[in-house]
């Protein structure tokens, strides 16, 4: 039956890895808690009852888990290791920049490492200290990694559906404050999102407004009330931080002339840099005002009380477009 | 049954009203919703529509009697005996929020029609159809068996009534949208864009409603490209980027750069007219503004004043300047004069006999006819004589300069410096013809005045200021005071390049020229 | 458990899972909206769990075997025996299914079902706090509410619930053995309906009753049939008495009651049954966080379920009187409406209520003197049920069914029947009078002969003096 279900993201998640595992026998889902336990936002929900050989709950080791999933990788599995969350990425950060990214151009093209790292990332939900990273910079930088983050449920598992059957390492992201916020018709059966593809979320003449993940919800928001005060917004939902749709985010620019970056990531070599500077390179002439950055601060996460103040949310999304506009 | 009005709150802190007419007298009947009489308040004049239908058994006020909110201004007998709507009157916004909700009944939300209490005789579906047109069920009268309602009644009933919220008062000026109007800079005379973003166009400086035919040479595009660095530059011209000129392209759009936009502005500056304050109609050009005690009116500074006042600007900051008086004795030089303009075809001024007598003195005195080469830190003498004659006209400071001074002979010199300051005077004069000098005379003299301290013609190191030739007294070699005819003269030297001295000596040499004319045949 | 908090999402956000939520729920679902129901207990609410469904079951197992018992003038000789666990047993085995049914219907209709206990964080937030296995809490970000947390028994002072000694309607439909006797103090619906099990199961009841009559609420004669019905089973019935305090003994307890004119007087039981009313359930729901109006407990709502928060509905026992089951299904349908936008309100021309004693009573609308009051000119006619063939033939001929009409009109405005099914009876009086349908309406219609619904049509045509059959 093809035909459509309504889901929340993590649901997506869990339907495309379900998807993936069904059609690939090499695909395996392994980290912590995700078997028996399935998963702690039930990412993972059931696929050990559903493919018993091939989901692993691992010991809790990060560097462990994604150095078993190179190897596995590197000998022609499709594994798919989940990082509880983004905030413990770090003892893995050098199975992935140092191992995974490498092994193609290592190797002279003889081993690949077609692995996703899934994690959910971003913060909002009250959580303590190493729960609410936003450091997809970190792995932007890495040549040899795709960076991918969704922020609709039917992307999500196009993506993560595009993303398993890719040949090469892709770092996933899932931003885990709109898990459970929505839910959206997602197709059913198995289909992808191609990767390093911008999305229109709105079509506008005045600014370019870039954002992804859970900064996808505001952003719009935002737009809509400044489309009360007459300033059309163009908003550009990246999906892919690395490779950068370049001619998705030059081609707004060209139209519009102004732009702004929304990441909830701190600002200092977060991409708004990277976005800037490409448009920089490459539409220069069609601007007409300095771009403004919307962001997290160069401050570590802060705990509940300032959660708030940290995130960009509308008002301060509306204040750094008129910003823009009014220059 | 009697229904008291009193006179809503209308809001916005009003707290009476005015009766300024009625519309109704005891005894008539009125429909809902039919204007009552017109309130003013302190912000406008409103309708007063009747809440129910019925008869008007009492006014309350007359016409220019002042009700406070809350007093009743008349009374109505009500036609229906079941309706609800004294309560509604009282409570004009039936919204409901937390603060505002009031007992008995919860309002619900806006245009909701309460269900009726008591029995109504009408099925379920043509209840639910009564209040999806928001007709009250009370208020039909059925057509089916002993007096049912039916479906037909319930739909005749929502064509005769404007089943309409019902609010006590309705402005007459009512605003209705909340979008709020486009603000800033939406002046772009292209309207079909309503957004509130204007591209790049400059405040102030704007041409668009100056002559056209000024601006023969302006584009006028949708879009341009430029780098960032020439949008500034436009900006500071106060000139429209898509006006530039230009056949250059990049990217498939029109591209303006820093040399498009200084040619732009130079021809702009030549061909404006001579403003007068009322034709300009830039955004700069404000009336006297409240904050000002006294009557002013303005001007704009721009075009030839305010590009002459550029470089006098910079020629006072950079050259020290130092003056050097003097006075000519020339009795003679007028005497030679008078005798010279019985014969000649055209009258001569004293102006070619002052340039001659330049001309004598700087080629003795080279250094008054140089220029300062400050990049290659060198002092350029000048092995020509071209002469600028500063000359006043209706758009400013013009300084024509008559080439090869020492070429030329008197009546000839004559002739052109009387041409050159027609055309200056006339505007004709073109820039090639102001340019090129080593040496100027401003001969303010012509106006009045005695000495002066003139301000150097870049690049030029020296600049001789002549006052009115007139009647002074002077001390002849007897020590008498007599009367003679005095020509005063003024010179600013560049300090950095002259010598007090050196203007001294010069001043002398041109003096000696100039108080015995016949000394300029030999040269 | 997970670190942090995740937010779910949803369009209702329905508190209580028992007649007003599930219906709500369901619902919602089928208008194609975004739900998710919080159940803290069982789904299905008191009402499938602990009363109506319980009672119906214990009601239709007693009258079995006491009318088998009882049935030598028909011929029929039988000593049915009674095995109460098995009776309990089977109650909860169709109580435990019709619990998964309810579970799975809003399943299906694409609800989101939590279990744990809601509360208000905010206009638009509430908290699920969880016990047990996965223990903490969740965050729901809502854009409506409806709130179904219901209602539980009343707590006399000095008789709390001790499923012992002191018994709630909840302990009195889960007993495994029959007492040897029973004081039910409260002769509401609920105590009329329990005592009458009771006494049929051969336990020794008396119920004592604050007021002059069993069944406050209802009509003397009809409250007369029941009444002497069940003194007839051997009830003892002592009214003007109030419940002061009690004293456990050996085997049973000491029941001392007050009358008015402070007499004294103790009664001896082995359990005591107190069915004095039911009350709302609000404090689990942290109102404090959210300005939500209450009236006497009850949160007050408008004619569209809504309370003082425009967003939030509440529907069933906790939004007041009446305080029935199929009150609670219209007003969770009419709050799913509402909010998917539609027309709906609470406009029910008349809420039909039956008791399930012996004979049952079904009413409708209003009697004759409320009639009256209303400033009608009634019409009544009424029939006694010894003049209805099938009444006869059920060997049940006492009761009546009575019709109350505009005289002017004809239009039928109430209905009160005593008698064998009344309970089913009243349904058609219930379509007629939210039609607004008149006695010739109904009295044109050909009813089945030999039914108890044609004693119905008789008592119609009585009201228009055209009565055949009597």
């Amino acid at each position: 039956m093809s035909g459509s279900t309504q889901l929340t993201l993590v649901q997506a998640v869990r339907d495309g890895l379900a998807g993936e595992m069904d059609r690939d026998e090499d695909v395996i889902v392994m980290g912590e808690d995700v078997g028996e336990n399935g998963g702690v936002f039930r990412a993972t929900q059931g696929l050990i009852e559903e493919f018993p050989d091939r989901v692993i709950d691992t010991p809790l080791a990060e560097s462990g888990i994604v150095g078993t999933a190179v190897g596995m990788a590197a000998y022609g599995l499709r594994p798919v290791p989940e990082i509880q969350f983004m905030g413990f990425i770090y003892p893995a950060f050098d199975q992935i920049v140092s191992h995974a990214a490498r092994l193609r151009t290592r190797s002279n093209g003889r081993f690949s490492c077609p692995m996703v790292v899934r994690a959910p990332y971003g913060g909002g939900i009250r959580a303590p200290e190493h729960h609410s990273e936003s450091t997809e910079a970190f792995f932007v930088h890495q040549p040899g990694l795709k960076v991918v983050i969704p922020s609709t449920p039917s992307d999500t598992k196009g993506l993560l559906t595009a993303a398993i059957r890719d040949p090469d390492p892709v770092i996933f992201l899932e931003p885990k404050l709109i898990y459970r916020a929505f839910r959206e018709e997602v197709p059913d059966g198995s289909y992808t999102v191609e990767l390093g593809e911008a999305a229109v979320r709105r079509e506008g003449s005045d600014v370019s407004v870039y954002t992804w993940g859970a900064m996808t919800r505001p952003t719009l928001e935002a737009a809509e009330e400044l489309a009360q005060e007459g300033i059309d917004c163009e908003v550009i939902d990246l999906r892919t931080l690395s490779p950068l749709d370049e001619a998705a985010i030059t081609d707004s620019f060209r139209k519009t002339g102004r732009g702004v970056v929304v990441h909830e990531a701190p600002k200092t070599g977060g991409l708004a840099g990277e976005i800037i500077a490409t448009i920089q390179d490459e539409v220069l002439l069609y601007q007409e005002a300095p771009i403004t950055r919307v962001t997290g601060f160069d401050v570590p996460f802060p705990l509940y009380a300032l959660e708030d103040y940290y995130m960009p949310e509308p008002a301060r999304i509306k204040d750094g477009i008129r910003e823009t506009v009014e220059f | 049954m009697a229904f008291e009005y009193e006179l809503p709150d209308v809001g916005e802190g009003v707290a009476e009203g005015e009766i300024v007419a009625w519309h109704v007298a005891p005894g008539d009947h009125v429909d809902e919703d039919e204007v009552l009489a017109d309130v003013e308040t302190d912000k406008a004049i409103v309708d007063l529509p009747s809440p129910v239908a019925g008869t008007i058994r009492e006014l309350h006020a007359e016409e220019g009697d002042v009700v406070e909110v809350g007093g009743v201004v008349v009374t109505i007998d009500v036609d229906d005996e079941a309706s609800e709507q004294p309560e509604d009157a009282s409570e004009p916004d039936e919204s409901t929020t937390a603060a505002e909700s009031s007992e008995p009944a919860l309002k619900g939300a806006d245009g909701e029609t309460p269900v009726p209490e008591g029995r109504v005789f009408a099925p379920p579906n043509v209840r639910r159809l009564a209040r999806e047109l928001g007709v009250d069920i009370t208020a039909v009268d059925g057509s089916g068996p002993s007096g049912r309602i039916t479906e037909g009644d319930v739909r005749s009933a929502a064509e005769a009534e404007e089943p309409e919220r019902k609010s006590a008062v309705t402005k007459r000026s009512d605003a209705g949208d909340k979008k709020s109007a486009v603000t800033k800079r939406s002046d772009t005379p292209d309207g079909d864009r309503k957004s509130a973003v204007t591209k790049r166009t400059t405040a102030g400086g704007t041409d668009s409603s100056a002559s056209a035919e000024d601006h023969a040479e302006s584009a006028d595009r949708d879009r341009t490209v430029a780098v960032p660095a020439a949008r500034k530059l436009a900006a500071e011209h106060g000139v429209d980027i898509d006006g530039v000129p230009t056949e250059k392209s990049r990217d498939g759009e029109p591209f303006v750069e820093v040399e498009d936009i200084e040619a732009y502005v130079e021809t702009r500056q030549r061909a404006e007219p001579a403003t007068e304050p009322s034709e300009t109609t830039t955004a700069a050009g404000t009336p006297a503004t409240a904050a000002e005690a006294r009557p002013v009116s303005r001007e704009p500074y721009q075009g030839i004043r305010r590009t002459i006042g550029d470089q006098l600007q910079a020629a006072s900051s950079e050259i020290p300047h130092a003056t050097h008086h003097d006075t000519a004795v020339v009795d003679e030089l007028v005497a030679t004069r008078e005798r010279l303009n019985e014969r000649a075809d055209e009258r001569l001024t004293y102006l070619p006999f002052v340039l001659q007598a330049v001309v004598a003195a700087l080629d003795r005195h080279p250094v008054m006819n140089t220029e300062l080469d400050e990049d290659a830190a060198e002092i350029k003498y000048k092995e020509y004589y071209n002469i600028g004659i500063a000359t006043a006209t209706e758009a400013g400071l013009m300084v024509p300069v008559v080439e090869d001074v020492d070429a030329k002979r008197l009546p000839e010199l004559s002739a052109e410096i009387s041409e050159l300051i027609e055309r200056a005077r006339s505007r004709e004069i073109s820039r090639e013809e102001m340019q090129g000098g080593t040496f100027t005379v401003t001969n303010f003299g012509a106006v009045g005045g005695e000495y002066a301290t003139p301000i150097i013609n870049r690049p030029e190191t020296a600049i001789l200021g002549v006052g009115e030739l007139r009647q002074r007294p002077v001390v002849d070699d007897a020590g008498e005071v007599v009367p003679a005819q005095t020509l005063p003269l003024s010179l600013s030297i560049d300090h950095r390049v002259i010598d007090g001295a050196e203007a001294a000596q010069f001043t002398n040499t041109v003096i000696e020229y100039l108080e015995t004319p016949s000394l300029l045949l030999l040269e | 458990m997970v670190v942090g908090d995740v937010t779910t999402g949803t369009d209702v956000l329905v508190i209580g899972g028992g007649p007003g939520g599930y219906v709500a729920t369901i619902r919602a679902g089928q208008l194609d909206l975004d739900v998710t129901l919080v159940e803290m207990d069982a789904y299905g609410g008191a009402c499938l769990n602990r009363g109506c469904i319980p009672s119906k079951a214990l009601i239709s197992a007693t009258d079995l075997a006491h009318t088998a018992g009882a049935a030598e003038e028909m011929g029929v000789y039988a000593d049915p025996a009674v095995d109460m666990q098995g009776m309990i047993s089977w109650k909860d085995k169709l109580v435990r299914r019709l619990t998964n049914g309810v579970e799975s219907l809003c399943e299906r209709a694409g609800a989101n079902l939590i279990e744990g206990r809601a509360e208000f964080d905010d206009t638009h937030r509430a908290r699920i706090v969880k016990s047990g296995d996965g223990q903490g809490s969740e965050s729901v970000e809502f854009e409506h509410a409806v709130v179904a947390t219901g209602s539980k028994p009343i707590e006399i002072p000095n008789f709390e619930f001790d499923g012992d000694r002191i018994l709630s309607s909840e302990h009195a439909l889960a007993l495994e053995t029959v007492p040897m006797s029973l004081l039910v103090v409260g002769g509401g619906y609920i105590g009329m309906e329990l005592a009458t099990v009771y006494q049929k199961l051969g336990c020794d009841v008396t119920v004592i009753e604050q007021l002059q009559d069993a069944l406050p609420g209802y009509e003397a004669d009809v409250t007369e049939v029941v009444r002497e019905r069940a003194e007839e089973l051997g009830v003892d019935f002592r009214f003007g008495r109030t419940a002061k305090n009690w004293e456990g003994t050996g085997d049973g307890l000491i029941l001392r009651t007050e009358n008015e004119d402070d007499e004294r007087e103790e009664f001896t039981g082995e359990k005591c049954l107190v069915a004095v009313g039911r009350r709302p359930v609000t404090e689990t729901l942290n109102l404090d966080a959210v300005d939500i109006e209450t009236e006497d407990g009850f949160i007050a709502t408008d004619d569209r379920a809504r309370t003082s928060l425009e967003h939030v509905f509440a529907v069933g026992d906790v939004a007041g009187e009446p305080m029935l089951a199929h009150t609670a299904f219209k007003e969770g349908e009419v709050a799913a409406e509402v909010i998917a936008g539609e027309p709906a309100a609470l406009d029910s021309q008349a809420v039909p209520a039956a008791v399930f004693t012996d004979p049952e009573i079904g009413t409708v609308g209003m009697t004759a003197d409320e009639a009256s009051e209303a400033g009608y000119d009634p019409v009544v006619g009424q029939m006694p049920l010894r003049a209805s063939g099938r009444a006869l033939t059920l060997n049940e001929p006492e009761g009546f069914v009575r019709v109350v009409a505009d005289s002017e009109t004809g239009f039928i405005l109430g209905a009160q029947i005593v008698g064998p099914d009344a309970s089913e009876l009243v349904a058609e009086l219930a379509v007629a009078i939210e039609l607004g349908a008149t006695l010739e309406d109904v009295g044109a219609t050909i009813h089945i002969h030999p039914t108890l619904g044609e004693a119905v049509h008789e008592a119609i045509k009585g009201a228009r003096q055209e009565s055949i059959h009597y």
